[in-house]
């Protein structure tokens, strides 16, 4: 028996070697969430913003965020990007409340404090006071310099068509953040075609951010939690694969080729399926074409740490965005796009099977479910620990996907930046 | 010409020297400036914010708008800075045995 005053540990340690026992406080602690935010989201990391193709003109805008904090993307009027924090140096508000719009400048409205579109301070009301009578009164004292008062700027990386910032002005260049092995399945998908947006899909998720990372690190579930694939062929835990770390193990690519042949009447007549009789009614869901671009790999899903996941899965390409609000909850944004130079088939046949994803996507809606009930678990007992060992213990790549090295990768890493 | 309406506005001497003043064109609000005896006169709200000009601050031959700091010269109204984007229109003006006159539309 427990004892009971085992359950809630006042000053937990990890205790074992290794990163294959994950202890569920790592899901449930307050003060370790914050502390994430410090060392993963705002120091030392590089973050997902968006995509260039959703500021296209000068002027536009969008709001996000980095971690928690509330960011605004901007294009200038000289086409350059920059992403600029949403608190005013005034009084700090959050002024921009928009998701998307148009502006020539950023303007708070509690006393119209005015920034250009890069963040510098550009005007403030009654700065030298209110003439009355022959005299002026009030206005800012005479040491008062626009020049320091501008908007917090992030450090910006742009790479073919996408956007990442980062509080931390010291952060290492983008592709170095990325390595070698990750930057070349980014490149794979940005490979500096001109992007078109297709559209977003956004969710709530109540459970911890990491829970997210860890499922597109984990091969183990999409063939046993998500019967749509089994049922209809297009994830088997039997598939061609490939698991790839970073020299961190940190960021991730699943890489995957589905079964052989791969024509169309192949996969609905569902040979393999976990429910043989099962169809399709809408068969364009199914309606899969190879594109150059692939490769090989059929599905290649890439977790850049700590914010964002890049999704390939056969026709459908999307970022996912991670945006943490406290411990147990997370935002989770969909920006689905297409390319230029799409066909008006390879557009529609993109949209429709982006009906396997987002918060009611014929596969996705099950991670949202699952990463619930995990986190309903941690709360009722922080003092236990989830058992990582599918394909062993250690953190290394692997030429198959019955193994949950990725996730002992991203702890292993974890462990070192957190200090557990 | 007979076709040009000019509009008595004010008194030469209700404008300060190197400051401005609010006056009514025909019911609209205009702002007058005088630099060294010689008087300006531009719309009266600024092409930003909408804030009323004579209540700005006049530097030389520029008005700086009280609000955003913008500034104006008042001789062509051409806007000089950020935030501006826009110039801000001017009026014709004749000095007419102590009265300005502006010319209207």
């Amino acid at each position: 028996m427990e004892n009971t005053s085992e359950v809630f540990p006042s000053d937990p340690t990890w205790s074992e070697e290794g990163s294959s026992r994950v202890p569920f406080w790592a899901y449930t602690r307050e003060d370790l969430y914050k502390r994430e935010l410090e060392r993963l989201f705002y120091k030392g990391h590089w973050c997902y913003v968006g995509l260039e193709v959703e500021v296209p003109e000068p002027g536009d805008f969008k709001r996000t965020v980095v971690g928690e904090r509330s960011v605004i993307m901007t294009r200038s009027t000289d086409g350059e990007i920059h992403v600029v924090e949403n608190v005013c140096k005034h009084r700090g508000m959050r002024f921009c409340r928009e998701k998307h719009g148009k502006a020539k400048e950023l303007l708070c409205p509690y006393h119209q404090w005015s920034y250009a579109l890069n963040g510098d301070l550009q005007g403030v009301p009654f700065r030298r006071g209110v003439k009355r009578e022959g005299k002026v009164n009030g206005g800012m004292p005479a040491d008062f310099n626009p020049a320091d008062h501008g908007l917090t700027k992030l450090k910006v990386a742009r790479r073919n068509g996408v956007v990442f910032a980062s509080f931390d002005h010291d952060v290492e260049p983008f592709e170095e953040f990325l390595g070698p092995t990750i930057l070349s399945y980014f490149d794979r998908v940005f490979d500096g075609r001109k992007l078109v947006l297709l559209g977003y899909r956004r969710q709530r998720i109540p459970g911890n951010w990491k829970l997210m990372q860890e499922n597109i690190k984990d091969p183990y579930h999409p063939g046993l939690l998500h019967t749509w694939f089994s049922t209809f062929g297009l994830w088997r835990a039997d598939n061609q694969s490939e698991l790839k770390m970073d020299a961190h193990k940190r960021h991730a690519a699943m890489i995957s080729t589905r079964g052989q042949g791969g024509k169309v009447e192949e996969v609905v007549t569902g040979l393999d399926s976990f429910k043989e009789t099962m169809t399709v009614n809408d068969k364009r869901l199914l309606d899969i074409v190879h594109e150059d671009w692939w490769g090989k790999p059929t599905a290649v899903m890439t977790t850049i740490f700590p914010s964002v996941i890049i999704q390939q899965q056969v026709n459908s390409v999307s970022t996912r965005h991670i945006q943490p609000n406290g411990h147990g909850s997370f935002d989770f944004v969909w920006t689905h796009f297409g390319f230029a130079d799409d066909t008006p088939e390879m557009h529609q046949r993109r949209l429709i099977q982006a009906n396997l994803f987002g918060p009611a996507g014929f596969v996705s809606a099950d991670d949202g479910e699952v990463i619930e009930w995990s986190q309903e678990g941690f709360e009722q007992n922080p003092s236990q620990k989830t058992l990582v060992e599918m394909g062993g213990r250690d953190t290394e790549d692997s030429p198959h996907m019955v193994t949950e090295t990725l996730i002992r990768g991203m702890y292993a890493y974890w462990r070192r930046v957190m200090g557990e | 010409m007979s076709s040009e309406n000019w509009v008595d506005v004010a008194s030469v001497d209700a404008v300060p020297e190197g400051d401005t003043i609010g006056v009514s064109l025909n019911g609209q609000g205009i702002a007058l400036y005088k630099v060294d005896g010689e008087v300006f006169a531009t719309a009266g709200l600024c092409t930003h914010g909408a804030a009323h000009m004579c209540d700005g601050f006049l530097e030389g031959h520029e008005i700086e708008c009280p609000l955003h700091q913008g500034r104006f010269d008042i001789r062509t109204g051409k806007a000089l800075n950020e935030p501006l984007t826009e110039d801000i229109r001017t009026f014709a003006v004749r000095l007419d045995a102590g009265r300005v006159m502006v010319l209207a539309d």
